[in-house]
């Protein structure tokens, strides 16, 4: 009796080409290249082109929504309109700039009109905690939340300019770029969202 | 000397983009403009000391996952749209143009080839046709005007990018579809507009 084989495969990391689907995509391939691939029927090639920008896309959500679920369902959303929108993609920026460019159309359109009710529910953690000063975690925390709920209540130019600048680090053409304006508007906005930061800061 | 822009500020806080030495001796004696950038400066380092947390390093696999599989859903994306997708108004407004273009044709072409009606039939087919209601006045009349409208922005080569210019047998063709009724109102409106023109 012949004895039986055994197949043994060695799992990789996961990586872009150790997806069996994409295998046959060009390694390293470029976003555009990756774009081609899934106007032609590849949807695998999407599949890289999430996993090479969720958490740049979920960062920038988190940054608006200021929760974790929230920023996940955001970043599906981004995710799923830019699959929809691929064919409007006519590579005259780079896809990152078009893939932000939707990131902060659905964070601007979601969550807007829910930042208020965010900044009353930071207040409220603040009163909470408002006892346990002497500890400096906390007091790290009740800091943070201050300044995410103050950068909440930017207007919607001046909280783009200010996230995509201070942490996603984008230059000022990118970020102009993105939000459809000049370089020198962009600046103004970033500007007056530091202004603005400071006055709701002190006013606590 | 004028205080700094909000754009000098920006580049004078993050140091990106030195401003020209008079504008930055400016900033170094200029009392307002120091504090301003001080304050815009401290500023910018409370926001970024702000880090998020990280989710669970699981999540990203589950993630992708759950895009993948609402992927799967959708429809395949198309090639970027081109030519009459591009501009649904204009293809209309070309699709417009082309039909009245073939109507005119067939009604000057229809006079060359159809036999003359004879008085019996026009009457035997008088009925159906003022029930149709034949336009007297091309200038007055609305759907005339609708078209018009619609036609009067596109160009030409829109209309021959959209792949619907006319062909030769298309005015034959649709000249050979007119039904009796048809037929004898091209002659009516034909007869009329001779007259009118005193040919």
């Amino acid at each position: 009796m012949e004895p039986r084989r055994w197949q043994v495969t060695v799992s990789r990391d996961r990586t872009d080409s150790a997806r069996p689907d994409a295998a046959s995509l060009p390694d390293g391939a470029d976003d555009r290249t990756l774009v081609e691939a899934c106007r032609s029927g590849r949807r695998e090639a999407f599949d890289v082109i999430v996993e090479r920008h969720q958490r740049q896309v979920y960062q920038l959500c988190y940054r608006f929504a200021g929760n974790h679920e929230d920023a996940s369902d955001l970043a599906q959303d981004v995710f799923i309109r830019a699959y929809r929108g691929l064919h409007s993609f006519k590579g005259q920026s780079a896809f990152s700039t078009w893939l932000y460019r939707i990131a902060v159309n659905v964070c601007l359109n979601r969550v807007g009109a829910r930042s208020q009710r965010w900044a009353s529910l930071d207040a409220a953690e603040q009163a909470d905690t408002r006892e346990e000063r002497a500890d400096a975690r906390i007091l790290r925390g009740e800091r943070a939340a201050e300044v995410r709920a103050a950068i909440a209540r930017l207007p919607k130019k001046q909280r783009a300019a200010l996230i995509l600048r201070v942490y996603h680090d984008l230059p000022h053409d990118q970020i102009a770029a993105i939000v459809g304006s000049s370089v020198g508007a962009v600046k103004a906005n970033f500007f007056h969202a530091l202004a603005n930061l400071k006055k709701l800061l002190n006013t606590k | 000397m004028k205080h700094l822009s909000q754009a000098e500020f920006v580049d004078l806080v993050e140091s990106r983009s030195p401003l020209p030495a008079a504008r930055a001796r400016h900033a170094e004696e200029c009392e307002r403009c120091r504090t301003e950038a001080e304050s815009l400066r401290t500023m910018r380092l409370v926001a970024s000391s702000d880090a998020i947390p990280e989710p669970s390093p699981l999540f990203w696999d589950h993630f992708s996952a759950r895009v993948a599989e609402q992927v799967r859903h959708e429809p395949r994306p198309a090639a970027p749209a081109t030519g009459w997708r591009m501009n649904p108004f204009a293809t209309w407004a070309a699709a417009g143009t082309i039909a009245a273009m073939l109507i005119t044709t067939a009604l000057s072409r229809a006079t060359l080839h159809a036999p003359a009606p004879h008085m019996a039939n026009e009457t035997a087919v008088a009925m159906p046709v003022s029930d149709v209601g034949p336009v007297d006045d091309l200038d007055n009349d609305q759907a005339w005007a609708v078209v018009r409208a619609a036609a009067a922005d596109v160009a030409w080569e829109d209309v021959t990018a959209a792949g619907l210019t006319a062909h030769p047998a298309d005015v034959e063709n649709a000249a050979l579809q007119l039904n009796a009724a048809e037929r004898v109102e091209l002659v009516r409106l034909l007869n009329a507009d001779l007259k009118r023109n005193g040919a």
